[in-house]
């Protein structure tokens, strides 16, 4: 059942999406978008031996962004930190064999909530300092990055 | 994915048209094509179809002659007609056009477009229902303003506008009145001459009939000169060869249409009211549009912490029911719909808005089923939801 | 005139509200980071939805032109 164009793994995604809810005592969090322009992401992640453990993330968005959240938490669980980091944005859309132009910044959001919870769990451990996390997005400010 | 086999709640975007319509105007492409320009029998006969389809859309709005019946080709087209060829017509009498914020795309950027002829466009806010605000406009208007612009009732919250009293303040104190009647033909009566509308908009597909012809009411004595230019059909007003199928059509909804639409809102009202009884039940979820004034088949709501696309296609994929949603995610630009901020909704809230607009194949055994899958889509998203 | 060579032109001129943005967001996704795209626009609103736009969405305006109605960005992708 297509709609907007989206594919087979996107309404999967979206109908059953993988690794929902929160992590109360989580090694990182990151949290990216605005209500105000219809995208909020969180992701809550463990870490073991600078492994993610375990992820979790929670939505609020249109059929794209639940699918990416999904979606980018499957790839990263897992992996080591440093390699998640690299997932970028297009993976996570090649991922999902592609989303329709207008809903591509969801994927942003997706890759920028990842790398969020995981540079906040290096500045909690101290490997880096506050002022040198890489800001991708504010979740806090008015901007609807597209 | 079989048209009949799910719950259909979006039929104002689209539904099938009447078959007893389909039958009628059927004819038109088989047995009588001709071209209602053409001088022999056979253009003569086409040319007393599109004449019979002008007096049942006449009717269907009680206007005084249905020479003053239009054809366009969709209601976007009469829009434009109403609206740049009363304008440009009248210009030498007033350069000012008004609007409510909530008109259709296709009056507002056909008031936008005529700023670079020199017209200046100001928009009447509505309040929380959408009801024009009457005072604004009575502040707004003057007697240089040539059109004011409101339609009869609003397809995505519902509501009915007081059009008789807008008709006289306009009257007072303007010049013309249009108003789109697009979202309430056929679901409400609608009576140009008691109304005192001055231009009326139409849709075929509207009102159960085939997709391709529109109507503009131009009532006696309103000047306006064309848009698309050419020859001398619809007394040059809408040149062009007449789609004769949509037009034929077009005419017999209209006809049936007028003679159903009481019954069918009684019906639709029914259900509609249980639907709204239920849904609000839910947490956090809000009626958008009037309570009473609104159209007999139209529920439309808000809900808080979930997004409107994601209603929809949770509906579609899980549930097979179809519905709509004036959500930013949905529209090709992002931007939340012009009506619900307009309403003084912030863009939050404006995300989680689901639209469901009743038609023929719907029933009082699908409330429950309804009822039930709205509940469960909106508890899934919210489980989901970090708000 | 500008020396600017842009990557990719987009021409609206004559189109309303919702189009001018809604192809300027299209287009500014098909070319890379680092391109530049000109748009050409004579909506009224465009002149303060564009640039709108291309702040929150964090590209750079370079230069902005205006000749009668027509009104020309020259824009770079950034992210």
């Amino acid at each position: 059942m297509a709609q907007i164009g989206y594919s087979k793994k996107v309404m999967d995604h979206f109908m059953n999406p993988r690794n929902v809810g929160v992590i109360d005592d989580a090694d990182g969090y990151g949290k990216v978008g605005n209500p105000v322009c219809g995208d909020l992401m969180e992701i809550f992640i463990k870490v073991k031996d600078e492994r993610i453990n375990d992820i979790k993330f929670r939505t609020f968005g249109c059929g794209s962004a639940i699918a990416v959240s999904s979606m980018v938490t499957e790839m990263a669980k897992g992996k080591l930190l440093d390699e998640a980091m690299e997932i970028t944005r297009k993976d996570v859309a090649d991922e999902l064999d592609g989303l329709p132009p207008q809903k591509m910044h969801c994927s942003n959001l997706g890759a920028d909530a990842l790398h969020a919870a995981i540079q906040d769990y290096w500045v909690k451990t101290g490997k880096i300092k506050l002022d040198e996390v890489k800001k991708e997005d504010d979740g806090e400010g008015d901007a609807c990055p597209t | 994915m079989s048209f009949m086999q799910g719950i259909y709640l979006d039929n104002q975007s689209a539904m099938l048209p009447d078959p007893r319509v389909l039958d009628f105007a059927k004819r038109h492409l088989i047995e009588v094509p001709g071209n209602p320009s053409a001088l022999h029998s056979v253009g003569l006969a086409a040319k007393s179809a599109v004449e019979e389809a002008r007096e049942k859309v006449a009717e269907l709005i009680n206007a005084e002659d249905a020479r003053n019946i239009i054809f366009t080709g969709s209601a976007t087209e009469a829009n434009n007609l109403a609206i740049r060829g009363t304008a440009m017509r009248n210009a030498s009498k007033g350069m000012s056009l008004l609007a409510s914020r909530i008109e259709h795309i296709s009056v507002l950027n056909s008031m936008k477009d005529l700023q670079k002829n020199g017209f200046q466009l100001q928009l009447i806010p509505v309040d929380s229902r959408g009801i024009v605000d009457l005072q604004a406009l009575e502040r707004m208007i003057s007697k240089q303003t040539i059109v004011t612009s409101v339609m009869y009732a609003n397809g995505e919250i519902g509501t009915i506008e007081p059009i008789k009293e807008i008709s006289h303040i306009v009257h007072e104190k303007g010049m013309l009145l249009h108003v789109d009647a697009t979202a309430a033909a056929g679901r409400i009566p609608i009576d140009v001459q008691n109304d005192g509308i001055d231009l009326l908009t139409l849709s075929s597909n509207d009102i159960c009939g085939p997709q391709g012809a529109g109507a503009l009411y131009a009532g006696p004595d309103v000047k306006i000169q064309p848009v698309t230019v050419g020859g001398g059909q619809e007394r040059g007003l809408r040149p062009g060869t007449e789609n004769l199928f949509a037009i034929a059509g077009m005419g017999e909804a209209a006809r049936l249409a007028r003679l159903e639409m009481n019954d069918d809102s009684i019906r639709l009202k029914a259900i509609r009211d249980s639907l709204i009884r239920e849904i609000l039940k839910i947490d956090e979820t809000h009626l958008t549009g009037h309570a009473t004034n609104r159209l007999p088949h139209h529920a439309s709501f808000r809900f808080d912490r979930i997004e409107g696309e994601s209603i929809l296609l949770t509906l579609d994929a899980m549930f097979d029911i179809q519905v709509s949603t004036g959500s930013a995610c949905s529209s090709r630009t992002l931007e939340p719909s012009h009506v619900l901020l307009a309403l003084g909704l912030k863009h939050e809230q404006a995300h989680g808005s689901m639209v469901m607009t009743l038609g023929k194949s719907n029933h009082p055994d699908q409330i429950p089923v309804v009822f039930d899958a709205v509940k469960k889509t909106v508890a899934r998203l919210r489980a989901l939801s970090p708000l | 005139m500008s020396d600017i060579v842009p990557d990719a032109e987009l021409d609206c001129i004559g189109l309303y509200c919702p189009l001018p943005l809604s192809m300027a967001k299209e287009n500014i996704a098909n070319i890379d980071i680092g391109q530049v795209l000109k748009i050409q626009a004579d909506d009224p609103d465009a002149e303060k939805d564009i640039p709108g736009w291309a702040k929150r969405a964090g590209h750079q305006i370079l230069m902005f032109e205006r000749s009668g109605q027509v009104a020309t960005f020259w824009i770079k992708r950034i992210r």
